[in-house]
């Protein structure tokens, strides 16, 4: 076990480690970041001076061997759009994307298992129908216009919650959901064809010719089995909001998460802004995948941490 | 049933109003962007401004048309070609009991010239040379030329307390001396300023406003309609009908084509008189605009701005003439580069596209090339080939035509396309005139020529429209500033 951990925490930290430097370099080769920096109005002066301010100036090895050794010490500079420490700006909105992650997916994954398992039931019957519907409406609305929708109904006509922003418990309601649409759809309708599958395999028959009880069978044989591509689906759907999926309901919510200050930070050249908020992302993925792992352990004894 | 239930919904409507009342001198106002900081000397930046121009003053002001006024300088005045003399308003103190003085003139003057402050604004601030104190209440500050327009400049030149800006947290903790005192900022979320009690001025109405940034136009009018938001910025046209109530005041960017004049199909002024005759302008203030911009007069420049010249007028639409002229040049079937980008600006693809529809029916072929944005200020403003056809939203926030002449029709200009010499050194004596007369005319000289040779080809005067909830009393400003002291709130 022990092992198992060193090995995945020396290799996650290769994956961050390559990440990094990749960003570095494609940020640097494509595009002038001292043209986005400055205003229209700047003169070549002042983008002469503010890029040799940056040390854009010099050649790429020797950018590139100052920012190793910074990296080595968690110093990621200062934004240049925001005017102080790129790590802090991140760790300020690192715990609103989380909030908004973990309610969006967290209903997405509550909702999707009980929603799955009730259409396995009688596919083709009326409650089947109902949860497919839904799940196809969910995957081909946009998620942009969802939210518009959403703030319309139940903002607007209906004043029940507020339109966008955060700060209490109700700013977070339309965001999440809106977040969830998307995952508990693609989750319920792998649940859906897990469970059929399972129900019609021979082991569950016996089980229920037995004279098991049907709870029983269906919880503890079929839906564990089930269990393991919709642990997989999960964490990928984790995987893909902590990358910066969210970015659309940040928006339309304007709800302050990282994903809307990294497309801003991009937007304006924002350099070391970008580097801070990748490898914070990187380091983040690492682990939530060597935690799903450990989960794939617990749920089947038979996988090997190898 | 029903009816309890109506009461009931009454009564509640009746609290609600009755609480809006009490706190009825709170606006929010929502905005596009976040400031990335508070500091007010730093950013070229819209949202900054936004909550900034409340908490801070400048030598100079502006009335709601854009008219000069004295701001914490009571007076102005040349001592000789380079030297300016400000006389200061007596008795103002910053919000952390700071005096206002001669001293913290020069310490804001010194500051955001300091070339290791790296400020944004220098873009405006490049002529000046430095600031004196002559004794407590009168400053001067000199510039490295004659420079016309520095009182404008110093209505862009926020002042800054000296001590706080040097030991304080002033980018995340703002002190000026004006109408609004900061609150406070949660990051992400909002910013609250409260009214100054100590300020020298009038007492404004409003008493607390706090500031919500909401990028998705859609969302901000949906809190508008909602009731959370009293004041929306950038609202689209097509949604004023939608909302509660709008204001709509003539903006500060121009649209404009500058036109490559020493290209092969585009010298030709033939060609040149044609882009600007194919364009049914009128239909497009309609289509995209839904009539809430102005058709420019015949030259991009602002009309609040000094050196506007009032004679020109906006090129008219005739198609066939266009055509004919097309066919006179022997440039029919001749390619036109149409260079621009998307984004930037309001509806700027659209009206890059449509202009090049109506460039396509005179018998040119424009090749349209959108681009990315640092490409784009490449071909702008980089030492390439000028391309024959480039679309700028050119925005004037001194309000002094300096800016449209020096940047697009001085040969030597940034984003110029001419190699006209007598224009040039029009330009450049226009920009040390310091006899507003004189410095008028040489401008009306400039523009009418660069009318009648057709060097440019300008759009539009984009409108600056704002949602506002049903209490809300306020008149947008020509410079955008959005000015918390001017509003009001009926209830």
């Amino acid at each position: 076990m022990a092992a198992f951990l060193l090995r995945r925490l020396i290799q996650g930290g290769l994956v961050v480690l390559g990440v990094t430097f990749t960003v570095f370099v494609v940020t640097r080769i494509f595009g002038n970041p001292v043209d986005l920096m400055l205003p229209l109005s700047a003169s070549p002066e002042q983008r002469a001076a503010f890029a040799s301010e940056l040390g854009l100036d010099r050649p790429l090895p020797v950018q590139f061997v100052q920012f190793a050794g910074e990296l080595l010490r968690f110093d990621f500079g200062e934004s240049t759009w925001q005017r102080r420490p790129a790590m802090e700006v991140v760790l300020e909105r690192l715990p609103n994307s989380l909030l908004l992650i973990g309610a969006g997916l967290g209903l997405a994954i509550v909702l999707s298992l009980p929603a799955g398992i009730l259409a396995a039931q009688r596919p083709g019957g009326i409650l089947d129908r109902i949860v497919t519907g839904l799940s196809l409406v969910g995957l081909s609305m946009p998620q942009f216009w969802v939210g518009l929708l959403l703030i319309v109904l139940f903002a607007v006509t209906i004043p029940l919650l507020p339109t966008s922003g955060m700060g209490s418990p109700a700013h977070l309601v339309l965001p999440a959901v809106t977040l969830a649409l998307v995952p508990f759809a693609r989750l319920t309708l792998l649940v859906r064809s897990q469970m059929m599958e399972e129900l019609n395999k021979p082991y569950i028959r016996t089980a229920l010719a037995r004279g098991l009880p049907h709870r029983r069978v269906l919880v503890g044989h079929a839906l564990r089995n089930a269990l393991i591509p919709f642990l997989t689906l999960a964490g990928w759907e984790l995987v893909l909001a902590l990358a910066g999926y969210t970015v659309v309901v940040e928006t339309v919510f304007a709800w302050p998460g990282m994903g809307l200050v990294a497309i801003q930070a991009l937007q304006r050249g924002d350099l070391f802004l970008v580097q801070a908020i990748v490898y914070v992302v990187a380091v983040l993925i690492v682990l939530v995948n060597i935690l799903l792992d450990l989960v794939f352990k617990l749920v089947d004894p038979r996988i090997g941490l190898g | 049933m029903t009816t309890t239930i109506r009461h009931l919904l009454a009564g509640a409507a009746a609290l609600t109003l009755l609480a809006g009342a009490a706190g009825a001198q709170s606006i929010t106002i929502a905005i596009g962007s976040e400031p990335s900081t508070l500091d007010p000397q730093l950013r070229d930046d819209g949202g900054e401004r936004q909550v900034n121009d409340n908490i801070y003053e400048t030598l100079m002001a502006r009335t709601p048309e854009g008219e000069l006024e004295p701001g914490l300088a009571t007076e102005a005045r040349q001592i000789d070609e380079t030297t300016w003399e400000f006389d200061l308003r007596e008795g103002v103190t910053f919000h952390n009991g700071e005096p206002f003085d001669a001293d913290a003139v020069v310490a804001s003057v010194e500051r955001i010239i300091d070339p290791a402050n790296n400020s944004e604004q220098m873009a405006y601030f490049g002529t000046i040379d430095g600031a004196e104190k002559v004794d407590d209440l009168t400053v001067r500050i000199t510039t490295t030329g004659p420079d016309p327009i520095l009182p404008s400049r110093m209505y862009w030149m926020k002042m800054v307390p000296p001590g706080h800006a040097t030991d304080g947290d002033i980018g995340a903790e703002p002190v000026g001396t004006g109408p609004y005192r900061f609150g406070d900022w949660s990051r992400g979320e909002s910013i609250t300023l409260e009214r100054n009690p100590d300020y020298w001025g009038e007492e404004p109405e409003v008493e607390t406003a706090t500031y919500r940034f909401v990028g998705e136009a859609g969302t901000r009018l949906s809190g508008l309609m909602a009731g959370e938001f009293d004041i929306i910025t950038n609202l689209l046209p097509e949604f004023t009908q939608t909302a509660p109530k709008f204001a709509a005041v003539d903006g500060l960017e121009t649209s404009v084509f500058v036109l490559g004049t020493d290209n092969e199909v585009v010298s030709n002024p033939k060609v040149r008189e044609a882009l600007n005759l194919a364009i049914d302008r009128e239909a497009m203030v309609q289509a995209l605009f839904q009539g809430y911009a102005s058709i420019a007069q015949g030259h991009h420049v602002n009309p609040a701005a000094f050196g506007f010249n009032a004679d020109l007028e906006s090129y008219p639409y005739d198609p066939e003439r266009a055509r004919a002229l097309i066919e006179e040049a022997g440039a029919t079937g001749a390619t036109i580069d149409v260079v621009g980008e998307s984004g930037r600006w309001l509806k700027d693809r659209e009206q890059i596209e449509a202009v090049a529809g109506y460039w396509a029916e005179t018998g040119l072929v424009p090749n349209v090339q959108i681009q990315e944005f640092s490409q784009y200020l490449d071909s702008l403003m980089g030492d390439g080939p000028r391309p024959d056809s480039i679309f700028i939203a050119n925005s004037n926030e001194l309000l002094d035509a300096d800016r449209e002449a020096s940047f697009i029709y001085h040969m030597d200009g940034a984003a110029a396309s001419n190699s006209d010499a007598e224009m040039a050194t029009m330009i450049d004596e226009a920009r040390v005139t310091t006899d507003p007369e004189a410095r008028q005319d040489l401008y009306d000289q400039v523009f009418a020529k660069g009318h009648d040779l057709n060097y440019t080809v300008p759009l539009f005067n984009l409108q600056d429209i704002y949602g506002m909830s049903e209490r809300m009393e306020w008149q947008p400003r020509t410079d955008a500033k959005l000015l918390i002291k001017e509003m009001g709130v009926t209830e």
